[in-house]
């Protein structure tokens, strides 16, 4: 029987599908985050949990960033 | 790109006059000063047709007035594009035959031969009454007060927080916007206005303005509209007397020092001076330039570099510009670093941060490489690609690293028991232009929400027709072959009345 479920596509490039899945696997316990992988670049996924997934994708993300140490003394005056 | 963001305020006052009501139209060709403003507000062709119907009361047919245009597809499209505008602003009226408006004929030819009320243009003072007034000094008075307003947009510390009623206008007209505790933060609107010439800024606040009067101020919007096109063709450096102006445009008066359009010695006093940014409204270019020139720089004319371009990028994201203007540093603020400051230039750093936070207000990256290319020195002028390409693609990079994830709510369709109920479903679907995402090997399809009712009476309906076949419940769906090709075909006829997108 056909089934209707409604959600968030994602779209979204493989890096940060593997970091969603990431995060997917560290609440596995809490909660369910993907609910379906639909392909390399989309994912369907709780609509109430997208702000959580936005924040903590940009989180991760920065922190792989690379940041020049010349400039860190300028930012900090 | 930068053509689109300098575009002409006229196009600006324009789209503000054509929209107005007939009879709003009709009041303002009563005052001589606006005929003449608008008339100059005109493009050549159509100022051409104003001139030569102006003292023709029979009036004349299309036909012959065309039969003055060279016969070439340019001119004529010229042309009509002038007979456009003309018809839009009520100017012609097309009866048998093609007259000018009545009450701008007669208001237009007073204007033009000296008759009639001399106050439409103002009135001016005695000159031997008073000592006149420095022109230095008025143009110095405006500056002030138009940066301080621009100041306040890019937040530079030291600003003034602007008047109540120049508050209302940012905010109403989407320039700024109010982030609480009386703070206000520039927007995407707001930045591309700071890279517009002064003219058109000018316009654009005065155009919002109206706005507001109209229906927060209870002005008259006539009486505003005639005080703003009188302002533009007031000679600078005169004093006018505020006799003969009315309630509305005294009220308007004070509101417009706070713009710098007009200076009085003191509150109250009878007399007032234009200044260049209001004499100039509806004047030619030139006059824009040589002020534009005074209002970027704080030295008035001495440097004219601002002018011409002075900011300098290197491919290491190092930028050195070359300017005193307080306002142009913190234009150059909101997106880059700042180093350090010298006499006559400013070090700077794009970084990551820096774009990201300007992206944050919602300035877009493709404003940042217009504002740049836009005011980019003479010298990489003379490089074949003016900025370097690490620099552009990567502030372009860094604009789509932000928008990694693209959301879209949606129905997922999933569980379908045959290959042909998936195909014949998202085919559906498809002619409706729901569809988001579709798989085929995994028999999934993503819908819209809005296209999710549509989507799900198509397959009851179909399921309905299942049952009323006899050929099995739900278990069956669509499930042999003899089946199909009736609801298909019916799927068909039913679609062809259903807008397709």
């Amino acid at each position: 029987m056909v089934k209707a479920v409604k959600g968030v596509i994602l779209k979204c490039d493989p890096t940060v599908k593997q970091v969603i899945y990431k995060l997917n696997e560290k609440e596995r316990d809490k909660f369910q985050l993907i609910i379906e992988d639909l392909d390399e670049n989309h994912l369907f996924i709780d609509s109430s949990k997208v702000d959580y997934i936005k924040t903590e994708v940009e989180k991760l993300l920065e922190e792989n960033t690379y940041k020049s140490e010349l400039l860190l003394p300028l930012n900090d005056k | 790109m930068p053509t689109r963001i300098v575009s002409h305020f006229k196009t600006n006052i324009y789209d503000y006059l054509e929209a107005l009501p007939k009879t709003t139209l009709e009041k303002l060709y009563e005052e001589p000063a606006t005929c003449l403003a608008i008339f100059r507000l005109l493009p050549s062709i159509a100022r051409q047709l104003v001139m030569s119907l102006l003292f023709d009361k029979e009036g004349i047919s299309k036909n012959d007035l065309i039969k003055w245009i060279k016969n070439d597809k340019e001119s004529l499209d010229k042309f009509d594009e002038a007979f456009d505008k003309l018809t839009k602003l009520q100017m012609i009226e097309q009866n048998e035959k093609l007259t000018l408006n009545e009450s701008f004929r007669y208001s237009f030819q007073d204007c033009l031969t000296g008759c009639g009320s001399r106050q439409s243009f103002g009135i001016p003072l005695e000159k031997h009454k008073s000592k006149p007034l420095d022109i230095s000094l008025l143009d110095q008075y405006a500056i002030e007060k138009w940066e301080n307003i621009l100041h306040f947009m890019v937040g530079t510390e030291k600003s003034n927080v602007p008047s109540a009623s120049v508050l209302e206008v940012v905010t109403k007209a989407n320039l700024m916007r109010d982030i609480g505790g009386g703070k206000y933060e520039i927007t995407n609107k707001g930045f591309q206005f700071l890279l517009q010439d002064v003219n058109t800024q000018v316009w654009a606040i005065l155009i919002q303005y109206l706005d507001i009067a109209g229906v927060m101020l209870n002005m008259n919007v006539v009486e505003v509209l005639n005080f703003f096109f009188m302002l533009g063709s007031l000679e600078l450096g005169q004093d006018y007397s505020v006799e003969g102006l009315t309630p509305t445009q005294r009220q308007l008066l004070d509101d417009l020092e706070n713009y710098g359009l007009a200076y009085r010695r003191k509150k109250g006093s009878t007399r007032y001076y234009p200044t260049r940014l209001a004499t100039t409204l509806t004047s030619g270019n030139a006059a824009t330039v040589s002020s534009n020139v005074n209002i970027d720089n704080t030295d008035a004319g001495e440097d004219s570099a601002t002018e011409q371009g002075f900011i300098i990028i290197e491919t290491n994201y190092k930028l050195y510009a070359y300017t005193k203007s307080q306002l142009q540093i913190s234009v150059l603020n909101l997106f880059s670093e700042l180093q350090f400051r010298f006499s006559n230039m400013v070090t700077a750093t794009i970084t990551r941060d820096s774009v990201r936070n300007a992206l944050k207000k919602g300035i877009t990256a493709q404003q940042i490489i217009s504002y740049l290319t836009a005011h980019s020195h003479p010298q990489m002028k003379k490089r074949p690609s003016l900025l370097p390409s690490t620099v552009k693609d990567q502030i372009q990079l860094w604009e789509m690293e932000r928008n990694r994830l693209v959301v879209q709510e949606c129905y997922l369709y999933k569980d379908f028991k045959t290959w042909s109920d998936y195909e014949m479903i998202l085919k559906h679907a498809t002619k409706l232009g729901v569809v988001v995402w579709s798989n085929e090997s995994k028999k999934m399809f993503g819908v819209t929400e809005a296209g999710h009712e549509h989507v799900r009476a198509f397959i009851k309906k179909k399921m309905a027709q299942r049952k009323s076949n006899g050929t099995g419940g739900n278990d069956n769906f669509m499930g042999n072959g003899v089946n199909r090709s009736t609801p298909i075909g019916y799927g068909d006829s039913s679609n062809s009345g259903t807008p397709a997108r």
